[in-house]
């Protein structure tokens, strides 16, 4: 029994060479892409977290401010470190310093050698005695990155803020590529600030102390503006930066797999239905039903173990290139640069493995059932029993109900809030709307070859439409498969556009100045603005902003605060609002917040809110809120004015600037001498703009991967049941020219017949796409990402797509009717005798 | 004296001055203790200790203790202005001597301010979570002691039984054949130790006897010097003996000094050519090689004296601030004189170097 069964499977892999071969390779594909996506997120995030560890250390505890201004008290530091339950307390002040007046930018770490040694070894010089001592005497020691980069002596700067350090060494153990220098904590201080504090304090507790417990003793301990964060915090908040988009990517991967299982559906359906004669002959000679089930299933796993195998490597090639070609940020900018070392592990490998062996059984699944319960008798005499059109009105009752459901259900799953912030809602919204396309399948082939057999046609045409009426099964098959696909490439290409149409409005509105300065969290030197405010300056106006953080929650991505020259009655001028602008009783401080904000903490506009501000709390009103593309976790703009009244320092980041009439030149040469010379970044609206839009058709590239992929295999999935379904009607075909027709009237009725299928898929799939575009940007994206943005629909590369496939399904056809009419009409006759 | 492995530091920490060239407030010989004023920190001198050792005679017999904070003004930037400058430097060591077993020993350290502080005005030292501090309580005077490691933790209640013994002239020690090399020396003897120690997970009742040492300097071991032995002994009938040598790398002696006070409070001086250490039995360091001579024969005026230690080897191997290695441990002395005491052997794993 299995010699036979291995017989069979190596006939039908034989036999089907191509369809099979695509087959394992879109399970592949499926298994490749989301175990690539997986092991690439997997080295990102050990890497980062290496890193992490290489520079922080492992503390199990770090209390911090929740603002960039905040700092931590001197007394709290000394209470702290009387606590018996604290091993190591490690104060540290980290801050951002240009070097000199060169572009380069670095962390600076103010340590205290003492305490760095237990916890942040690798940030200490060589034990060597005299490294030790001068860096208590204020020498400043730098990573290999910049080491070889700065000389004897370098002058650090921070906004006014200016130290001329001595380099004293080379910091060995610091990993390659983190820019880095590290100096005395002491001498930070005096230079940096903060005043009479540290940055943060980072702890170890005794073995032994319960960190739980610790935790509950000193978090009602700490004041307002200072938040305590367990190590699992660090990495919840970590991995919760990119979750949604690997969530996405995954999902992405996802439909790739379950394309390919479609793709083993309909390859196995036409084995089972190309071998009925055989199955029932051996059915017959005494083959079980329950073994003809099975022997379909093993056909099936004979596709998934080989595609999902070749899909594993191709996933782990996929992964090392990527990461060695773009670093392991998947495209979507969370992680650094370099490049992570890819370590499969057991367990997801034998995950994915399965998982795609799952896919190729899943699609077995209903062609074994048919080949089970085929009636030996009529499959021996007349071939594959396609089951009857199920016509009636009472089947077709049972389908628009069905119809209905899915369609309700899908409504009700895309209102569903998320879930564990990601959209679980709208991606069953999606799969329902798939089905949905599916279920149509069956309604719209009978209306439109209903339709189109009642129309006045030439008889071999309608021979075929007939024919279609009579037996659907294949046609729904080869169409289901083109509305799933073409379904995915409508639904991506819709979002991908509709993202990038809002991106476009939405920069217009927030680059409304010519040109930009900026300097990434490091506050722009006192030099430039001075030089900016004279009257000499090309420029008729500037407008500063001073960008910082601030932390919410400490397991969340902190939130960006935007301190901006903004005119308390006029904020719609500068921002992009979304809605209505609520106004602020005089003394209360108005705040415009993000989109995301709003999304991810429920905000509403007039809602009071308590933000950690400048090391305490402070109560501010939600006035409006506004589009923001740019910062995915949410972000809050003050008023520069009400910024300096509660004893903030207003130090700009950023300028935007406006050139006088008539000098715009002398102001672009102006600006890019200051940028070399203080080592900032000048860039003219149109080049950020040019730059932005890069980087998201880059983030993107990876969709239209997989939009090629799924056409693909979308294409191949029809191709190969129509030539199937043509396959199965060669003797049909062979009576008709029996009858006189010719080879060319039995093609053109084959390709119409093909083209209508395909009308049917497109058709069907646009509408199921449409409708997943519009959940994706209007439930996934808000949930996943919280960015809006209207739907827009790009009609001319989808209608474009859709007539190449309609051009390949006729082809398809066409090579099929070719080959099914080969052989002397004769000779098909005598044979099926 | 006390000088410790730290005296022995290489001159980074210590000996930075060079290059900031501070000035160290020097020792002066006319100079008036007045307390509590000098129990508290000088931190105008370059280097300071408070020690505190002593033996248990519960929860088991013999169990030696220490606890001992030092200062270090490094001469390290002297000129930054910033609450966080590291001027001055604080270490902690704790050791336990478990009799016949083995010692532990742990060790912290910190500037003042980011996880130690002092006192100028009285005894009130920390660093982390490990404390000494004096205070007159409903119950008299008295020193507290907190210490906690992993391994063992202690704390300890240590209540005078005598007044304070001003070591040398008033207080002012001389550590080598000039007088230039001194310190201000002030020691506490026959401190009744009452609290708990934590061996094995749970603190039990501890009862015992403690010696007090404070001392600080700013110029310290003389030319020529590559370490000392010294013995600070409770005696049996109430008596208090302080005894040193500083030895020069052929193993003769640099300098010496004891000071003997009876059971009635009388107080005796011995000089130089009063004062000779000779060791009985040696025994070798299986870590570094070093020789100490853990039974010494001394001789203070017309007392011959011997000592013997509760455990070969309570050599103490430091790290902070930098690796160094030196005997000390509780000893009996035995001979004229009987009580129980630290012995201190430094300078045998390598020469320090001042």
């Amino acid at each position: 029994m299995m010699r036979l069964g291995w017989w069979l499977i190596r006939a039908q892999l034989l036999a089907r060479r191509s369809a099979t071969a695509l087959s394992m390779l879109a399970i592949a594909l499926g298994v490749a892409l989301g175990y690539a996506i997986h092991l690439i997120n997997d080295a990102a995030l050990a890497d980062f977290s290496r890193a992490m560890k290489a520079v922080q250390g492992e503390p199990d505890v770090v209390i911090a401010p929740r603002d960039g201004a905040g700092h931590i008290p001197l007394a709290l530091v000394d209470q702290l470190s009387r606590d018996a339950a604290v091993a190591v307390l490690a104060p540290v002040i980290e801050t951002r310093v240009r070097i000199g007046d060169t572009p380069l930018l670095a962390r600076l770490i103010g340590l205290d050698p003492f305490s760095a040694a237990l916890l942040m070894p690798t940030l200490l010089p060589d034990q060597a005695a005299d490294a030790m001592g001068s860096l208590l005497d204020g020498a400043v020691f730098a990573s290999p990155a910049l080491a070889e980069k700065v000389g004897a002596d370098a002058t650090l700067m921070r906004g006014a803020a200016r130290w001329q350090a001595r380099i004293g060494g080379e910091l060995a153990a610091v990993p390659a590529g983190e820019k880095l220098l590290v100096a005395d904590i002491a001498w930070v201080q005096a230079h940096f600030g903060p005043r009479d504090g540290v940055g943060e304090i980072r702890i170890r507790l005794s073995p032994g102390m319960p960190l739980a417990a610790w935790r509950a003793a000193w978090a009602p301990r700490l004041p307002a503006g200072i938040e305590l964060r367990a190590a699992e915090d660090n990495q919840a908040r970590v991995s919760n930066i990119s979750r949604a988009y690997r969530v996405n990517l995954n999902v992405l991967a996802m439909v790739a797999l379950l394309t390919g299982a479609f793709l083993v559906f309909a390859t196995q359906l036409t084995a089972v239905a190309q071998r009925s004669t055989q199955f029932a002959l051996l059915g017959v000679l005494g083959l079980p039903p329950r073994l003809r089930l099975l022997q379909v299933l093993v056909e099936g796993l004979a596709i998934g173990v080989p595609g999902s195998l070749l899909g594993l490597l191709l996933g782990c090639g996929l992964a090392v290139g990527f990461t060695r070609v773009a670093g392991g940020d998947l495209g979507g900018g969370f992680f650094s640069p370099a490049t992570p070392v890819i370590v499969p592990q057991l367990l997801p490998t034998a995950g994915f493995f399965a998982l795609g062996c799952l896919a190729s059984l899943l699609g077995a699944l209903y062609p074994a059932w048919l080949n089970r319960i085929q009636p030996l008798a009529q499959a021996l005499k007349t071939g594959f029993a396609q089951g009857q059109a199920r016509g009636g009105g009472h089947a077709r009752g049972r389908d628009a109900l069905l119809i209905l459901a899915l369609a309700v259900g899908a409504l009700a799953l895309a209102r569903v809030p998320a879930i564990a912030d990601l959209p679980l809602g709208g991606y069953a919204a999606i799969a329902l709307l798939l089905m949905l396309g599916i279920v149509c399948a069956p309604l719209a082939t009978r209306a439109l070859f209903g339709a189109v057999a009642r129309a006045r046609l030439p008889a071999p045409l309608k021979i075929a439409v007939q024919n279609i009426l009579q037996a659907p099964l294949m046609a729904q098959v080869a169409a289901s498969g083109l509305i799933v696909s073409f379904a995915l490439t409508v639904s991506m290409v819709t979002m991908v556009a509709s993202f990038r149409t809002a991106l476009d409005q939405w920069l217009d509105a927030v680059l409304p100045a010519p040109l930009y300065m900026r300097s990434k969290a490091v506050p722009l030197p006192a030099e430039l603005l001075a030089d900016l405010a004279r009257a000499d300056s090309p420029f008729q106006r500037v407008e500063r902003m001073a960008a910082s953080s601030f932390s919410l929650d400490p397991q969340r991505p902190t939130v960006a605060l935007l301190v901006r020259e903004i005119d308390r009655r006029d904020p719609g001028a500068q921002l992009p609002f979304t809605g209505a602008v609520a106004d602020v009783a005089p003394g209360g401080i108005p705040v415009w917040i993000s989109e995301a904000m709003q999304q991810v903490h429920g905000i509403a506009v007039g809602q009071r809110l308590r933000l950690p501000l400048l090391g305490r709390e402070i109560e501010v009103t939600v006035s409006g809120v506004w589009r923001d593309y740019a910062r995915q976790f949410g972000a809050v703009v003050m008023t520069a004015d009400d910024y300096l009244a509660l004893g903030g320092r207003f130090e700009a980041t950023d300028l935007a600037l406006w050139p006088r009439p008539g000098q715009e030149a002398a102001a672009q040469t102006w600006l890019r001498g200051a940028a070399t010379r203080h080592g900032v970044e000048a860039t003219a609206s149109g080049e950020i703009r040019e730059l932005s839009l890069s980087i998201f058709d880059k983030s993107f590239a990876i969709t239209h991967a997989l939009e090629a992929a799924a056409m693909l295999i979308g294409l191949f999935g029809l191709a190969v049941t129509l030539a199937a379904s043509v396959g199965l009607r060669a003797r049909e075909l062979a009576m008709l020219a029996a009858l006189g027709f010719d080879r060319a009237m039995l093609g053109r009725a084959v390709v119409f017949e093909g083209a209508l299928v395909t009308c049917v898929g497109l058709a069907l799939g646009l509408a199921a796409g449409i409708a997943v575009g519009a959940i994706l940007t209007h439930v996934v994206n808000p949930q996943a990402f919280h960015w809006r943005m209207p739907l827009a629909v790009p009609w001319p590369p989808l209608l474009a797509v859709a007539a190449a496939t309609l051009a390949a399904g006729m082809l398809a056809s066409g090579i099929a009717a070719r080959r099914a009419t080969r052989l002397p009409a004769a000779q098909v006759l005598a044979s099926a005798q | 004296m006390r000088r410790r492995a730290f005296l022995a530091l290489p001159p980074a920490l210590l000996a930075g001055a060079v290059l900031a060239a501070p000035t160290f407030a020097p020792v002066r010989r006319d100079t008036r203790l007045a307390f509590p004023r000098d129990h508290g920190a000088h931190p105008g001198y370059r280097t300071e200790w408070w020690y505190v050792t002593g033996a248990l005679d519960a929860p088991r017999a013999n169990i030696g203790f220490q606890l001992t904070f030092f200062r270090s003004r490094s001469g390290r930037a002297e000129e930054l202005v910033s609450p966080l400058a590291a001027t001055q430097v604080m270490f902690a060591h704790a050791a336990l001597t478990l009799p016949g077993e083995r010692l532990l020993h742990a060790e912290r350290s910190a500037r003042p301010g980011l996880g130690a502080g002092y006192s100028v005005a009285d005894c009130g030292l920390h660093v982390g979570p490990w404390s000494m501090a004096r205070d007159d309580g409903a119950g008299g005077e008295r020193l507290r002691l907190a210490a906690a490691t992993p391994d063992f933790g202690f704390a300890f209640e240590l209540a005078p039984t005598q007044p304070l013994l001003l070591q040398g002239e008033h207080g002012w020690s001389q550590k080598g054949p000039r007088p230039e090399f001194a310190s201000h020396y002030l020691s506490w003897p026959q401190l009744e130790v009452s609290g708990s120690l934590r061996l094995d997970g749970s603190p039990r009742p501890a009862r015992g006897r403690a010696w007090f040492d404070h001392e600080w300097s700013s110029a310290v071991l003389a030319p020529g010097a590559v370490g000392w032995d010294w013995i600070g002994i409770n005696l049996d009938d109430g008596g208090a003996l302080m005894a040193f040598r500083i030895r020069d790398a052929g193993g003769g002696t640099v300098h010496a000094g004891a000071m003997l006070r009876d059971a009635t409070g009388r107080q005796t001086r011995f000089g130089p050519e009063a004062v000779s250490f000779r060791p009985l039995r040696r025994w070798r360091s299986p870590r570094n090689g070093a020789d100490y001579p853990v039974e010494e024969e001394i001789l203070v005026g017309p007392h011959r004296l011997r000592t013997r230690p509760v455990l070969d080897d309570q050599e103490i191997g430091a790290h902070r601030p930098l690796p160094v290695a030196y005997w000390e441990g509780l000893v009996t002395l035995e001979g004229g004189l009987r009580g129980r005491g630290y012995q201190e052997l430094a300078g045998y794993a390598a020469p320090l170097r001042v």
